[in-house]
């Protein structure tokens, strides 16, 4: 049985701890709001960004330079999986559901036959992938901080990616990412990002009375492309980290939310064990000096 | 006279969006003048200045964009760039700074930095389109 000082000892660090998941959820829940508000801010181009490419990506008729962006390379073979995860942990399920599926995929992508090369961005699916598929991985991105640096980081993964595809190192790219979905729930999703996938982003465009209208061109439809592909993609890891940004500070939130409760319900445990036991003592002693003063 | 809805768009945030009278925007081929009713373009853009004026012909606000896309109706612009700058907000000696640091780096990138810290040097030292 505990004594009366390892109770109290025990229910000070609970204490202690709870203090401290409570202040990480504040924490949590202030930058979750200022994530939300960069990716709410990021919408209006990349929606735009969006709707542009879907009304020219018609145009594109040869798979030659830039454009194989968006048609892709007529291959299949070679693939590059980019998991997106945080850079810290104590965030509940959040890292370790983003490896899990790119591990599941990976190897089922494997499993077909095809070669499976990984960038993991953050240093939570680094550090994974590092210790099961170390040969794999080409390039890692981490402490990329995006809600101060914001858009250059994923500038840099962009021009790595580009840079890789047309050295034909791979044929198509696959984003898995945690999808901010609210505050308390992110949802793994899977998304290729070269060659683009049209069909996906139209879906949810807005339309208004002009998308349908002809226009013209300057210089022409095969230059403004030429152009917007590049950038599309960017925009596309940019509005992926944001996303997963807010999802890593709402899972954060979440988890220390949870702690916090645990917490609580231990030290209330916590100090009805101690008062029984001090009870128990005093009982004991109690006994000890009644049956003391019989025996005289 | 009537008004054009205008916003310019960067990723990280929508930089300006009101209606006005007139914008000049830089065309990859020239400047393109937008007024109210402009028929259906969608053009890219080479790095240069953005005028907005009001109504009555007087400049509201000027930046700086590095190269982007506008898409143009009769009813809207919508000019998306990747950098946006006030033009007021620049400052003369670190773009002198900034070109001379470039020029002595010979990578493709920082060529392709040298060309827009160029095309800033200009935007902020010319000075027509101030009046129109």
């Amino acid at each position: 049985m505990p004594s009366l000082k390892d109770i109290k000892i025990q229910i000070n660090s609970v204490g202690s701890t709870k203090k401290i998941t409570s202040a990480m959820k504040m924490v949590a829940a202030s930058k979750l709001r200022r994530s939300q508000e960069k990716a709410e801010a990021a919408r209006p181009y990349s929606s735009r960004l969006e709707e542009m490419l879907s009304s020219l990506a018609s145009s594109a008729v040869s798979g030659e330079g830039i454009i194989k962006l968006l048609t892709g390379t007529g291959n299949d073979q070679n693939y590059i999986v980019v998991p997106v995860s945080a850079d810290r942990g104590l965030c509940g399920g959040f890292n370790s559901s983003i490896n899990r599926e790119t591990f599941k995929l990976v190897k089922s992508l494997e499993g077909n036959g095809k070669k499976v090369q990984l960038m993991p961005v953050g240093k939570k699916s680094r550090d994974f992938f590092n210790r099961v598929m170390k040969d794999q991985i080409i390039e890692s991105f981490v402490d990329l901080n995006i809600s101060s640096t914001g858009y250059d980081s994923a500038l840099n993964i962009s021009n790595k990616l580009q840079e890789l595809y047309f050295d034909s190192k791979f044929d198509k790219c696959i984003l898995v990412f945690n999808k901010f979905k609210s505050a308390i729930s992110q949802e793994v999703r899977q998304q290729q990002l070269i060659p683009l996938d049209v069909s996906n982003s139209e879906k949810e465009e807005e339309k208004d009375n002009f998308s349908n209208a002809i226009y013209d061109y300057e210089p022409d439809e095969e230059t403004i492309l030429k152009d917007l592909l590049p950038k599309n993609v960017s925009i596309q890891i940019f509005k992926v980290l944001l996303e997963s940004d807010a999802g890593e500070q709402g899972a954060r939130m979440a988890a220390m939310d949870n702690a916090t409760r645990n917490a609580g319900e231990m030290i209330d445990s916590l100090t009805l064990k101690y008062n029984r036991t001090r009870q128990a003592f005093i009982t004991k002693e109690l006994i000890e000096i009644i049956s003391g003063a019989e025996s005289i | 006279m009537a008004t054009i809805s205008f916003d310019l768009v960067s990723p990280e945030n929508l930089i300006f969006n009101d209606d006005v009278g007139t914008i000049i925007v830089p065309g990859k081929d020239g400047d393109l003048g937008i007024l109210p009713g402009h028929s259906q373009v969608m053009s890219s853009l080479r790095p240069g200045r953005v005028m907005v004026y009001s109504e009555d012909k007087n400049l509201v606000k000027s930046f700086f964009v590095s190269g982007g896309f506008a898409e143009i109706n009769p009813e809207k612009c919508i000019v998306l760039a990747e950098s946006v700058v006030e033009l007021n907000s620049l400052d003369k000696s670190s773009i002198e700074k900034e070109i001379e640091e470039l020029g002595s780096n010979e990578s493709k990138e920082s060529e392709e930095q040298l060309l827009i810290a160029k095309a800033k040097l200009e935007a902020i030292t010319v000075s027509f389109y101030d009046k129109i």
